[in-house]
């Protein structure tokens, strides 16, 4: 073999393998990005577990932002280990459990919403329903703010089945956004004056329909902006 | 001629040794056997692989386009995947999709005063506070998409609720957080 060949021959597959080495360093290191950062103070077992939940969560196509949010909310509050990864371990089943209720096109805002609902204590059929109203062309884009909606009414203490149905029914007839938004406003503040929470939602959501469904029923301003209630 | 063949062919240790055998009788005539059907048999070739320089460099060049896609793709994956990136906002200014959301708390005396919640990841250096000319108000604005968020304020290392704004229904470490929603308009 000459040695010209020779070179030739060793360059090829030096440059051949260098190349491969290349692609999995970039993938590897594609991994070690998508991979959310976690606490320093957690200890190696847990960080493992969670780790592994993680991963788990992401094959099934479900974010994973969320879950390493939920281990830092736990080590700023001072939580021992093996209740952040019980803490890690429950929210990914409920984003699991959205995911199965709501579909596979379900988007992470929509997820997040789902999974808070199941939370709160709305039932995975009631979820699916919810979806199924959703999904139709002209209530796609409310359907997250219709669950955070729905999440606050049972934060407010309204039976998880009463304000399931309110929100389908006006998922159902197209309510948009901003409808959902004004319909929180109006209940908070029937709250606020003495109202049940029960009987506010049901008064509102009534009217609301009675809106909605009224052919050329105007629809409510949206707000200028959302801020928190200590600085409205 | 066939003999100087013969001869290079039988180099080596193992020429050496057939051609002992081949001159003097074998005191085991089963190892003598077994030598000569050594040197008979065809030598094996090693086992290799040759690659062009050119298909070299274009393996390698596929390679790194395989790479670089599964990169794309795993942080396009990330970005899609819940991943909240929120900075404080300037001036009322958000990226499109999002809401500019003030957050204010008293906290007369703090050195630092910053703010924590789900969009964040609760990073206690991510979204630190300005203190107000009244030296007591400790504010800032942000950008959220429309959502449910459960939040803090980190005052001097301390965790500490918003008093004012509504207790987060679940909690999984025992301290409450209080709730922003955000949007729908």
């Amino acid at each position: 073999m000459s040695p010209v060949r020779l070179v030739g021959r060793f360059t090829g597959g030096a440059v051949l393998a260098l190349g491969v080495l290349a692609a999995a360093a970039g993938s590897a290191a594609a991994q070690g990005a998508a991979q959310p950062a976690l606490p320093a103070r957690l200890g190696v077992p847990a960080r493992a577990a969670i780790v592994a939940i993680m991963d788990s969560a992401r094959d099934g196509g479900l974010p994973t932002a969320p879950l390493a949010a939920k281990a830092a909310e736990g080590v700023l509050k001072g939580a021992d280990d093996a209740r952040i990864v019980e803490a890690v371990r429950s929210l990914a089943k409920a984003l699991g459990d959205a995911r199965g209720a709501l579909g596979p096109t379900a988007d992470a805002s929509v997820l997040d919403a789902g999974a808070s609902a199941l939370r709160a204590g709305v039932t995975p059929a009631a979820l699916r329903s919810l979806g199924a109203a959703g999904a139709a062309p002209s209530a796609a884009p409310a359907l997250a703010t219709a669950l955070v909606t729905l999440v606050d009414f049972v934060a407010k203490g309204v039976p998880p089945e009463l304000a399931s149905q309110s929100i389908e029914q006006l998922l159902r007839l197209g309510a948009p956004e901003s409808r959902f938004e004004t319909l929180r406003n109006e209940v908070e503040a029937d709250i606020r004056d003495g109202q049940s929470p029960e009987a506010a939602v049901t008064t509102r959501v009534r009217t609301n329909v009675q809106q909605l469904g009224a052919p050329g029923a105007p629809h409510p301003p949206p707000s200028p902006s959302s801020v928190p209630e200590s600085t409205r | 001629m066939s003999e100087q063949r013969e001869d290079e062919e039988l180099t080596g240790p193992l020429g050496r040794a057939t051609r002992l055998l081949q001159d003097e009788p074998s005191p085991r005539a089963e190892w003598r056997e077994a030598v000569l059907q050594a040197a008979e048999r065809p030598a094996v070739r090693p086992l290799g692989w040759r690659v062009r320089p050119a298909v070299a460099i274009a393996a390698c060049a596929a390679c790194l386009i395989t790479g670089a896609a599964i990169t794309y793709g795993v942080l396009r994956d990330r970005m899609g995947s819940g991943a909240r990136d929120v900075v404080a906002s300037e001036n009322g200014s958000v990226r499109q999709g999002q809401l500019p959301v003030r957050f204010a708390v008293e906290a007369p005396g703090a050195v630092h005063v910053s703010i924590v919640g789900d969009f964040n990841g609760w990073n206690p250096v991510g979204l630190p506070m300005h203190r107000l000319s009244d030296g007591r108000t400790w504010e800032v604005e942000v950008g959220l998409a429309p959502g449910r968020y459960a939040y803090a304020f980190v005052v001097d290392g301390r965790l500490s609720r918003d008093s004012s704004a509504p207790e987060s229904g679940t909690d999984d470490f025992g301290v409450p957080n209080s709730v922003v929603l955000v949007g729908g308009s």
